[in-house]
C-alpha cells in the first residue's frame, strides 16, 4: 500500500466522517422546496468523458403525478477542480408524461461533479443538486 | 502528495489500485472509438476524395510563391509538424503547427478552436499572407487549369465552373485579406462568389478525407496495458516508466485533462503558459470561438453538407471568462516527436512543461487553472517524461499517405 495511503487512513480514522452524497441515476431527487421530483436517463450508457449526448429528465409534483409544462435549465460543475461544465447544454423538447429532452450534454473529466437543476413550472421554481460520479 | 524515499521499489503489476487500473485501461489505444462520421462533409469517406486531398496536400502550386505545401509545416516523417516553435510557410505564422494525425476525433480545431471541422481549417491556411499566402479564386482556377486535378475534382464533385471566365472570375480575389483581394471579391455577382465558395469548401473536404486516414498507431504503453489486462508479466515498460505512468493518472493529475485513448478531452484550458517572448499573451479560446461562431464555413454554414446541420458541440458550445487563454488540450502520442510544445512552441523539452505543473505560477492572462503545485519532485518529473516518451509509435496508416503520391 502506498505510504501517503496509509497515513490518509490514519487521518480518516481520526477524523470526522464525512457522508458523502449517494449516487444512482435511477433514484429521484426532491427539489430544495419540495416542489419536485427530478429524475434522470441518459442516452449514453454508461456515462463517460468526451462524447456529446442527450438526458431525458422526468419531473414530478410533491404527490408524484408528472408535470408537462416545466422549464428546466441546468449548471454543473466539479466542485473539487472549479470549474463547469465544458458546453451550455438546455432544455430543446418537452416529450410529454413528464419527460424532457436536455441536449448538448458532455463531461471532459472524470470524478465528481454536480448538477445545479432547476425546475420552472409557470414561475414556480425550485432548485436541487444532483451528485454525479464519472469514472 | 508523494514523498520519494519512501517509496520502496517500483511497481509491478500487482500493485496497481483498481481505480489506476480504470485509468490506465481508459488511455489505451484499444480504447479508441470508430473514426466518428462528419456529417459537413459528404465526402469524408470517399476513397476517391482522399486520393484527390493527397495529391493537393503536397501539392505546392496552392501557395503564392509556388512553394508552399502543405506537407511544408506538417512534414510526414515529423509526425505532420514541422519542429519549430511557430510553422514557417511564406512567412512566420502566428502559432506552433499542430499534428494533424488523429485530429479527425477532435470537435475543434487549432489551438483556438476556430475552426469545428478538419475541412474548413484546411482552407484557412491556403489564404493566410504567412503561410500559403494564396486566394480561393487562384485556387478554383489551378483547378480548372490542371487537366488531371479538373478531372478528378469532377468526378467526385460534378462539373466545375468555368473559372476562366474573366469576365465573372477576376485573378485573384477572397472576402479575407488584403484591401484589393476584397475589391475585386466585392465585384462578383453573389451567386458567383457562392460558386467559388463552394469550390473552395470542397478543395478542403479533400484534404480532409485525406487527412482521416492519419491516426496514431500502437505504442509500448498499449502493449504494456494489453499484456497486464491477460495478467502477464509485462516488460513493454521500464520500472521507471511504469513510475511514471502512475505519476500520471495520480499524484500529476494529468488525466484530468490529458484522458481518453488520445491524451486529450480536446477542452480549452488555461495553464499559465506565458507569452512568447515580444508577443502579448495569447488570448486563445475567447477569441476563437467568436471566428468560429462568425465562420461561414462553419457546421451550421450553407457550405455544410449536412441537411440536418447536427452541429451539437457548435449549438451547445459554452462560452466564459476561464476561456480567456485558454488552449486546446493538445493529443500527448507522438509527444517525443513533436517538440517544441505549446500554443507557440514557449516550451523547447517536455522537461519545461512539466516543470511549469509543477511550479503553478500565475497566470500572465485570465486565470491559471492549475491552482496548486504539484510538488513533484526532480526524480518523479524524469519519471513522468519517461513515460511521456513511451508514447511515440508509427503512425497507424497505409505508407502510401505517408509520402507524396507518385
Amino acid at each position: 500500500m502506498r505510504s501517503s495511503t496509509f497515513i490518509l487512513s490514519l487521518l480518516l480514522i481520526t477524523a470526522s466522517a464525512i457522508t458523502p452524497a449517494e449516487e444512482n441515476d435511477s433514484e429521484r431527487w426532491q427539489t430544495r422546496s419540495g416542489y419536485y421530483w427530478v429524475s434522470f436517463t441518459s442516452d449514453l450508457e454508461p456515462l463517460e468523458i468526451n462524447r456529446i449526448h442527450r438526458w431525458v429528465f422526468h419531473i414530478e409534483d410533491e404527490s408524484g403525478a408528472v408535470i408537462d409544462n416545466a422549464e428546466i435549465s441546468l449548471l454543473g460543475g466539479m466542485p473539487e477542480h472549479n470549474h463547469g461544465l465544458p458546453t451550455i447544454p438546455h432544455m430543446t423538447e418537452s416529450l410529454g408524461n413528464g419527460d424532457y429532452s436536455v441536449e448538448g450534454m458532455r463531461f471532459h473529466m472524470n470524478g465528481y461533479w454536480e448538477l445545479t437543476v432547476t425546475v420552472d413550472v409557470s414561475g414556480r421554481r425550485d432548485t436541487v443538486v444532483i451528485p454525479l460520479t464519472i469514472s | 502528495m508523494s514523498i520519494a524515499w519512501w517509496e520502496f521499489g517500483p511497481r509491478t503489476p500487482d500493485s496497481w489500485t483498481e481505480a489506476e487500473l480504470i485509468e490506465i485501461r481508459s488511455l489505451s489505444l484499444q480504447r479508441l472509438p470508430e473514426l466518428p462520421a462528419d456529417p459537413s462533409n459528404g465526402v469524408a469517406d470517399d476513397p476517391r476524395a482522399a486520393s484527390l486531398g493527397h495529391k493537393l496536400f503536397f501539392d505546392a502550386r496552392l501557395s503564392a510563391n509556388g512553394a508552399v505545401s502543405c506537407a511544408t509545416c506538417h512534414k510526414p516523417e515529423q509526425r505532420f509538424t514541422d519542429g519549430l516553435a511557430k510553422g514557417r510557410g511564406i512567412a512566420l505564422s502566428q502559432r506552433n503547427t499542430r499534428s494533424i494525425v488523429g485530429t479527425a476525433y477532435s470537435p475543434w480545431q487549432y489551438w483556438d478552436g476556430r475552426k469545428d471541422s478538419q475541412w474548413s481549417q484546411a482552407l484557412s491556411p491556403l489564404e493566410d499572407p504567412a503561410e500559403h499566402g494564396s486566394n480561393r479564386l487562384e485556387l478554383a482556377r489551378l483547378l480548372a487549369t490542371d487537366v488531371s486535378l479538373k478531372t478528378e475534382y469532377e468526378a467526385i464533385f460534378g462539373p466545375l465552373p468555368n473559372f476562366t471566365d474573366t469576365m465573372r472570375f477576376p485573378d485573384s480575389a477572397s472576402p479575407i485579406g488584403s484591401e484589393e483581394l476584397g475589391t475585386a471579391w466585392e465585384s462578383m455577382i453573389d451567386s458567383d462568389r457562392g460558386v467559388v465558395n463552394t469550390a473552395f469548401a470542397n478543395l478542403g473536404k479533400a484534404i480532409a478525407a485525406y487527412e482521416r486516414m492519419l491516426q496514431p498507431g500502437p505504442t509500448r504503453f498499449d502493449n504494456y496495458v494489453a499484456e497486464i489486462e491477460q495478467g502477464l508479466d509485462s516488460s513493454s515498460l521500464s520500472d521507471e516508466e511504469i513510475i511514471g505512468l502512475q505519476l500520471f493518472v495520480s499524484d500529476a493529475r494529468c488525466t484530468e485533462c490529458h484522458n481518453g485513448p488520445l491524451f486529450t478531452n480536446n477542452e480549452f484550458h488555461n495553464t499559465g503558459v506565458l507569452s512568447f517572448p515580444g508577443d502579448h499573451p495569447d488570448r486563445g479560446r475567447i477569441d476563437g470561438l467568436k471566428k468560429l461562431l462568425a465562420d461561414p464555413f462553419n457546421c451550421k454554414g450553407q457550405y455544410s453538407n449536412d441537411p440536418l446541420h447536427q452541429c451539437d458541440e457548435l449549438t451547445y458550445v459554452r462560452t466564459g471568462i476561464e476561456l480567456i487563454g485558454a488552449t486546446q488540450t493538445p493529443s500527448l502520442r507522438n509527444l517525443g516527436g513533436t517538440a517544441p510544445y505549446s500554443h507557440k512552441g514557449q516550451h523547447a523539452t517536455l522537461a519545461e512543461v512539466i516543470d511549469l505543473y509543477n511550479r503553478a505560477p500565475l497566470a500572465m492572462i485570465g486565470h491559471n487553472e492549475v491552482e496548486e503545485k504539484l510538488g513533484l519532485s526532480r526524480r518523479e518529473r524524469k519519471q513522468l517524461e519517461a513515460f511521456l516518451i513511451t508514447l511515440d509509435a508509427p503512425i497507424a496508416a497505409d505508407p502510401k499517405w505517408l509520402k507524396a503520391p507518385e
